[in-house]
C-alpha cells in the first residue's frame, strides 16, 4: 500500500481562474514580443502588411457601399440572401480552418509537450490553443466581414447602434464554427485516430464537391443570359439553401438586417433592435454552450488523445526512385550531371512535400475551376481581351506567393546543409542554377496550360493567346529569377523555418519586387493590345479612336513594341537578380 | 516515490516497453540505459504522462499519472532531451512562468528564480529573448525550470545533451546534492561513464525488456566478468540473448 505524501506548502494546483490568468498573460507577453521584434527588425514587412491591409480594406469598403447601393435598389431581399451565401461559406471554411489549427497546436506542437508535463489542466491548455487557433483563422474573416457590414450599415442609414452590436455579432458567431472545428478534431484524435487524415479528407473532397455543384449549378446553363434579371432570379433560388434557420450563419445575416433597420425618421426601430438583440443572444448562448463541450471533451479526451498519436508508428515506406527521376538524372551530357542531381533531389523533396504541393494543387486547381466556368458570359473583344490580361496577372501573382513562400528559402535552407554540399564536387554557381531551373520549369508548365485555358474560355484570337503564353513564360521566368537571386543574396542561414526565412525582409522585399515585375509586364503587353481593339471598334462604329503616338502604339509596331518590352524586362528580371545572387553566393561563409 | 506496476506500452504489433515493473524509492538515483530502440524514450514519457501506458499503472508520490496527472505532475521535474522554450518570452519570464503554473508564492518564487539563476549561471542571458540561446543555454534553463518547485521526482531524457564541461560538472553536483536531500531522480542516459560515476541502481533495457535492474557491482555480479568498466558490462548484456 502506497502513502501519498502530503502536496508540498510550497506548491498547490492552481484554481482555473488563476491558470486562466496565466496563460492570458503569457498570450499578451508573447503578443507584445512578436510585435516588438517586429518593429525593430521587420519595419519593412509590418508597414507592408498594415498599409496592404487598409487599403485591401478601403477598396473593398467601396465596393460594398456600390454593391449594396447597386443591390438596395434592384430588391431589397437580396441582401439578407447574399448575407447567408457569405457567412454560411465563412461558417464552412472556420470550422476546417480552426480544426486544423487546434489539431497542428494541440497535437503536433513542442509547446503542447511542454504543458502537459505540467499540472495544468487539459481544458486550460485547450483554452489557451483554441484562442490561438480562433485568432489566426479568423482575421481573414474580421478583414472581409468588416468592411461589408459596415458598407451596408452606411447604404442603409443604419443609427449607430447597429455600429456598436457589430463586434459582438460577429465575435460570437466566430466562435461557434471555431467551437465545432476544435470539437471534432479532439473527438477524431481520440476516438478515431486512424481516421482522421481520412475525415478530413472526406470533409474537404465533400465541400469542394458541394462548391463545385453550386457553381456549376449558377453558370452551366447560363450561356445567353448571364447577369440578367432571369439570372439572377434562378441564381438566388439555388443560393437559397444556405437560408437555413438552425444555421448560425441565419442568425447572423438576420440580426444585423434587424439591427440596420431605421424608421422613416431615420432613428432606430427599437422593436427591430430588440429581435436584433435576441438573435445576438442566441450566438451568444450557443457560443458559450460549445465552447463549454468543447472544454470538457478537452478534459476528458485531450490526454488520451495526445497519447494516442504519439503512439503511431510512422509507416515505413520504400521509396522507389520514380520514371521521372531517372530520365532526368541520366539526360543530357555527362557535364551537366551535377545540375541535373540537384534537380531531381528537388523535385523530390518537392513531391514528399504534401504541404507544398497541396497548396500548389489548391490554389491553381480553384484558378481553373474559375477558368473553366469563363465560358458561361459572353463577351466582346475588348472586354474579352482585358479579362485575359487580368487572368494572366492573378496567375502570375499565385505562382509569386509560391515563388515566395517556396523557392525563396531553399538557398538559405541549403546554406544549413553545407556540410553536404560543400564536400561535394559541385560548383555553387551550379546550386543557385538549379534551384532557378527547378523553379521556372515547376511553374511553367502549370501557368501556361492555365492561361492556354483561360484564353481559349474567353474565346480569344491566337494572336492574342500566343501573345499570353509568352507574357506567361517571361513572368514565370522572372519570378524565377527574382526569388532565387534574392534569396541567394540575402540568405537566412541560421533559420530553419522556410516560413520564417520568408517572412523576412529579402522575402518581403522579393514578394514586392515580383508584383511590381508582374505590373509591369501585364501593363506593357496590355495596353498596345487594347488600344489596337479600341483602333478596330473605332474604325467599325465611330467610338473613340485613338490618334497619333496612341494610335502608333496600338497599331502592329506598337504590339510587337510591347511584346519586345516584355520580353527585354522578363530576361532583366531573371538574370539581374540571379547574377547579383550567384556572385554573394559565392562570397558565401557557411 | 515512483513505481511501474506491470507496464506495457504497444505500438501497433510492436512492443516497445513490456511489462515493467520497478520501484524507485525516495533518495535514490536511477538510470535506465539501453540501446536505440530499446524503450527508454517511451518508459520516461509514459512517466510524465505524455504516452498512457496500454497495461499497467505508473505513480509518482503514490498519484496515478494516467489518473491524477496534476497531482503526478506538481511533485515532478522533467528536463527533455530537446528543450522547448518560447521563443518570445526572456529567460527570466520563462521561469517566473513555470514558478506561476506551480503556484508559488511571489517572494518564495523570487528567491527560487534568483537561487537556480546563480546555481545554472544564468545571469548573463537571463534577460534576453531565448530564441537567441545556444542549445546549451536552453538546456540549462530547462534545468533550472525543473528544479524550481524542488521536486520530489527529477526526470531526465539524456540530460547532458549540449552541455559543456562546466555545466555538466554543475548538473552532476546538483543532481548528487538533491538526492542526498531526498530527490529521487529518473534518468535515461547512453553516457555510461556518468551512469557508473552517480547511479545507485541502474536498469538495463533491451527490445522493451528490463534485462537488468540492480547496482553496478550486482551487475558485475551477475555477468560474471572480468571487466572492471560499465562499457563492457553494458555490451555484454545487450547482446546477451538471455532474459533478466
Amino acid at each position: 500500500m502506497t502513502t501519498r505524501p502530503a502536496i508540498p506548502d510550497a506548491v498547490r494546483l492552481l484554481p482555473f481562474e488563476d491558470e486562466a490568468r496565466l496563460f492570458t498573460r503569457l498570450r499578451a507577453t508573447l503578443a507584445w514580443e512578436t510585435i516588438r521584434s517586429m518593429l525593430t527588425q521587420a519595419r519593412l514587412r509590418l508597414s507592408l502588411v498594415v498599409l496592404l491591409s487598409a487599403m485591401f480594406w478601403a477598396a473593398l469598403y467601396g465596393l460594398f457601399v456600390e454593391g449594396f447601393g447597386f443591390l438596395d435598389a434592384l430588391h431589397a431581399e437580396v441582401i439578407s440572401l447574399l448575407f447567408n451565401a457569405f457567412f454560411s461559406s465563412l461558417m464552412v471554411m472556420l470550422i476546417f480552418s480552426t480544426g486544423i489549427l487546434v489539431y497542428s497546436g494541440m497535437y503536433c506542437s513542442t509547446e503542447a509537450k511542454l504543458l502537459l508535463t505540467l499540472p495544468v489542466r487539459a481544458e486550460t491548455i485547450f483554452a489557451h490553443k483554441f484562442r490561438e487557433a480562433m485568432w489566426f483563422s479568423s482575421w481573414g474573416f474580421i478583414l472581409l466581414g468588416s468592411p461589408l457590414l459596415a458598407a451596408y450599415g452606411v447604404v442603409r442609414h443604419a443609427d449607430w447602434p447597429y455600429f456598436v452590436v457589430l463586434l459582438p455579432f460577429m465575435v460570437s458567431f466566430v466562435f461557434i464554427p471555431a467551437s465545432v472545428g476544435s470539437i471534432v478534431c479532439i473527438m477524431l484524435v481520440a476516438w478515431m485516430p486512424r481516421l482522421r487524415m481520412h475525415a478530413l479528407t472526406i470533409g474537404v473532397v465533400g465541400v469542394c464537391l458541394i462548391g463545385l455543384w453550386m457553381c456549376w449549378a449558377m453558370f452551366s446553363k447560363a450561356t445567353v443570359d448571364a447577369m440578367s434579371a432571369a439570372w439572377f432570379e434562378r441564381t438566388f433560388a439555388r443560393l437559397s439553401i444556405t437560408e437555413q434557420k438552425l444555421f448560425p450563419s441565419w442568425w447572423l445575416s438576420s440580426g444585423l438586417i434587424e439591427a440596420a433597420r431605421t424608421g422613416p425618421d431615420g432613428r432606430l426601430v427599437a422593436d427591430s433592435f430588440f429581435e436584433a438583440l435576441k438573435f445576438l443572444a442566441l450566438l451568444i448562448a450557443n457560443a458559450l454552450a460549445l465552447q463549454s463541450l468543447a472544454g470538457w471533451l478537452a478534459r476528458i479526451a485531450y490526454r488520451k488523445g495526445f497519447s494516442q498519436l504519439s503512439s503511431e508508428v510512422p509507416q515505413r515506406r520504400r521509396r522507389q526512385l520514380r520514371w521521372f527521376d531517372r530520365a532526368l538524372g541520366h539526360a543530357g551530357f555527362a557535364t551537366g550531371r551535377p545540375l541535373r542531381l540537384l534537380l531531381v533531389k528537388d523535385f523530390r523533396l518537392f513531391r514528399r512535400d504534401i504541404s507544398q504541393w497541396s497548396q500548389f494543387v489548391i490554389f491553381f486547381g480553384l484558378l481553373g475551376l474559375y477558368f473553366v466556368n469563363l465560358r458561361s458570359f459572353n463577351y466582346n473583344n475588348a472586354y474579352a481581351s482585358m479579362i485575359g490580361y487580368l487572368n494572366l496577372a492573378v496567375v502570375g501573382l499565385i505562382l509569386s506567393t509560391f515563388t515566395t513562400r517556396f523557392v525563396y528559402p531553399m538557398i538559405s535552407l541549403e546554406g544549413r546543409r553545407f556540410w553536404i554540399l560543400g564536400l561535394l564536387p559541385v560548383h555553387r554557381d551550379q546550386i543557385v542554377w538549379s534551384k532557378f531551373l527547378f523553379s521556372f520549369v515547376g511553374g511553367v508548365i502549370p501557368c501556361c496550360i492555365l492561361v492556354l485555358l483561360s484564353d481559349s474560355m474567353l474565346g480569344l484570337p491566337v494572336k492574342l493567346i500566343a501573345q499570353h503564353e509568352i507574357c506567361c513564360i517571361m513572368l514565370c521566368m522572372g519570378l524565377s529569377g527574382i526569388a532565387v537571386g534574392f534569396g541567394a543574396r540575402m540568405p537566412d542561414l541560421r533559420e530553419s523555418s522556410p516560413s520564417k526565412i520568408s517572412s523576412g525582409f529579402g522575402g518581403t522585399l522579393s514578394l514586392v519586387v515580383s508584383s511590381l515585375f508582374i505590373m509591369v509586364v501585364v501593363v506593357v503587353a496590355a495596353v498596345p493590345t487594347h488600344l489596337s481593339l479600341l483602333n478596330q471598334a473605332g474604325r467599325g462604329f465611330g467610338a473613340f479612336a485613338p490618334e497619333g503616338m496612341l494610335a502608333w502604339l496600338g497599331g502592329p509596331w506598337g504590339t510587337f513594341c510591347g511584346l519586345a518590352a516584355v520580353i527585354v524586362t522578363g530576361l532583366t528580371a531573371t538574370f539581374v537578380p540571379l547574377a547579383l545572387g550567384i556572385q554573394a553566393f559565392r562570397r558565401l561563409e557557411a | 516515490m515512483i513505481e511501474f506496476d506491470h507496464v506495457t506500452r504497444t505500438y501497433g504489433a510492436k512492443t516497445a516497453v513490456s511489462d515493467l515493473t520497478v520501484s524507485i524509492p525516495r533518495g535514490e538515483l536511477f538510470a535506465l540505459l539501453g540501446p536505440n530502440g530499446a524503450g527508454k524514450t517511451t518508459t520516461i514519457r509514459m512517466l510524465v504522462g505524455l504516452l498512457h501506458p496500454s497495461k499497467g499503472a505508473i505513480r509518482v508520490c503514490g498519484h496515478d499519472v494516467v489518473k491524477s496527472p496534476r497531482e503526478a505532475h506538481l511533485h515532478l521535474g522533467y528536463v527533455p532531451d530537446e528543450p522547448t522554450l518560447y521563443d518570445k518570452l526572456t529567460g527570466r519570464e520563462f521561469l517566473w512562468f513555470i514558478a506561476d503554473m506551480f503556484g508559488m508564492p511571489h517572494r518564495l518564487a523570487t528567491s527560487r528564480i534568483d537561487r537556480e539563476i546563480e546555481h545554472f549561471e544564468l545571469a548573463e542571458f537571463a534577460d534576453d529573448l531565448a530564441e537567441s540561446y545556444s542549445l546549451g543555454m536552453k538546456q540549462r534553463l530547462v534545468f533550472a525550470a525543473s528544479l524550481l518547485h524542488d521536486p520530489e521526482v527529477l526526470v531526465l531524457d539524456e540530460p547532458m545533451v549540449g552541455l559543456d564541461p562546466r555545466s555538466v560538472r554543475i548538473v552532476k553536483d546538483l543532481l548528487s546534492a538533491r538526492t542526498r536531500e531526498g530527490m529521487t531522480v529518473f534518468m535515461s542516459t547512453h553516457t555510461l561513464a556518468m551512469a557508473e560515476e552517480m547511479a545507485d541502481r541502474v536498469g538495463i533495457m533491451v527490445r522493451g525488456n528490463l534485462r537488468f535492474l540492480g547496482t553496478i557491482a550486482e551487475l558485475r555480479e551477475q555477468v560474471a566478468l572480468e571487466s572492471t568498466t560499465l562499457e563492457h558490462l553494458y555490451l555484454q548484456v545487450t547482446s546477451s540473448g538471455g532474459e533478466r
